[in-house]
């Protein structure tokens, strides 16, 4: 079976010569164990079809997540603007994420980051939220396991065990994650949060488990025309988002981590 | 426990608007000595493992029994006796924190509140509900300076 795998892999040429250094491996074990769960990668060329996968549609209600599926984001830094931070401003709409008067410890879920090139001076803006890891740091240091992984990949903090020891915060490489400071007021329902928990870009969970496959920043940068982010199931081989990581490929944040994170980016 | 119940039903006072829809998902004496075990259960259900069904979820508690009264408002859990769960918590002397971080109002009247917040110039987040640590720390700094 290893042989299989392995020889299979070497079909997937570009995919490796893409990506960067150390993270190859990384890379290259998920993808194996990926493969190796589905009797061997020839299969998966020869017989695309057969595969069963849950698609993207809505699970029913009374069902638990599973790992069939694994959310992901892709954002293509291309189409990203500087002066826009639409994907920003739906986010804080969405979750009731108002800024505080003040207040220099507003939580942020998804902020726009600008970076350049010292040496040619190149300049790439892009939003950046938490990179729902494969392998999250958050979760290995948390104490009460409140941070943890859904079995479909988004990471979340579990507020009821939450004791906001801030050590998720440390550990994240991202710094995707804020600390509530203040007694907070007109929280909306579907995003319960409050003053002594840690909280971070929840992938729009009460959005997904209710079957509307996307996420508030990737349906308003859709709604502003710049299409940058795509919101999918990276495990399902027809889904937009796994067709552009195929074709174009995508790199993550500080892939030397070895994360593998759910959100990956093109053009950086 | 009889008891309980009856002075429970007692704490239903006319104060509090009816609710939407005229069945509860339980019997409602049951419910009364017995709606945070199915709370509990349902919280770790729906946060760790995505289930969503409303029968059992604050959310869907709140959607049901918080309705505006007769001027339009909703009740407040923090200083209401108006609301649903204060009427009777506030009755039998019962202290819960779920209002610190869930929604003690539809989603609706929440929105409601904050476009009334951003038309007065306020930030819906400042809080006019002070949490009990904030009451406990402030009546505490009050003592330490009058000494």
């Amino acid at each position: 079976m290893n042989k299989v795998v392995s020889k299979a892999y070497q079909l997937l040429p570009k995919f490796k010569a893409s990506s960067g250094a150390s993270c190859d491996q990384d890379l290259d074990q998920s993808k194996r164990s990926f493969l190796g769960g589905l009797v061997g990668a020839s299969g998966l060329a020869i017989a695309p079809g057969v595969m069963l996968y849950e698609t993207a549609n809505a699970k029913p209600a009374d069902q638990a997540v599973t790992d069939a599926v694994r959310w992901g984001m892709l954002v293509n830094t291309n189409q990203c603007t500087e002066e826009c931070d639409a994907c920003v401003t739906a986010c804080n709409d969405e979750h009731g994420l108002w800024p505080q008067e003040g207040s220099t410890t507003d939580s942020q879920w998804i902020r726009k980051l600008t970076v350049t090139d010292p040496a040619t001076k190149h300049s790439k803006s892009f939003p950046v939220m938490c990179q729902h890891c494969e392998h999250p740091p958050c979760v290995d240091v948390c104490p009460t396991g409140a941070s943890f992984k859904r079995d479909d990949g988004i990471v979340l903090v579990n507020m009821h065990t939450c004791i906001g020891c801030r050590y998720c915060m440390m550990a994240c490489p991202y710094k995707a994650r804020s600390f509530v400071h203040e007694v907070l007021e007109n929280q909306l329902p579907h995003t319960p949060r409050g003053k002594g928990c840690v909280d971070s870009c929840n992938m729009c969970v009460h959005k997904v488990d209710a079957g509307e496959n996307t996420t508030a920043c990737a349906e308003a940068c859709q709604k502003d025309g710049h299409q940058a982010i795509v919101f999918g199931d990276l495990n399902d081989p027809n889904s937009e988002i796994s067709q552009r990581l195929r074709e174009f490929g995508g790199t993550q944040i500080r892939a030397d981590l070895g994360l593998n994170t759910g959100v990956r980016y093109q053009g950086l | 426990m009889l008891i309980l119940i009856s002075t429970l039903s007692m704490a239903d006072g006319s104060k509090v608007p009816p609710p939407n829809g005229d069945q509860c998902v339980e019997d409602p004496s049951w419910m009364r000595t017995h709606h945070f075990e199915t709370i509990l259960h349902q919280r770790d259900e729906t946060v760790i493992r995505g289930i969503r069904t409303t029968e059992h979820s604050l959310k869907n508690c709140i959607d049901c029994h918080i309705t505006p009264n007769a001027e339009g408002e909703y009740a407040r859990y923090s200083n209401d006796e108006e609301h649903f769960c204060a009427s009777c918590h506030s009755f039998a002397a019962v202290s819960i924190d779920c209002f610190q971080c869930h929604s003690d109002r539809p989603e609706k009247a929440v929105r409601e509140a904050i476009k009334r917040h951003q038309a007065n110039g306020i930030n819906p987040h400042h809080g006019m509900q002070k949490s009990v640590s904030d009451l406990i720390f402030n009546s505490n700094l009050q003592a330490v300076q009058a000494k």
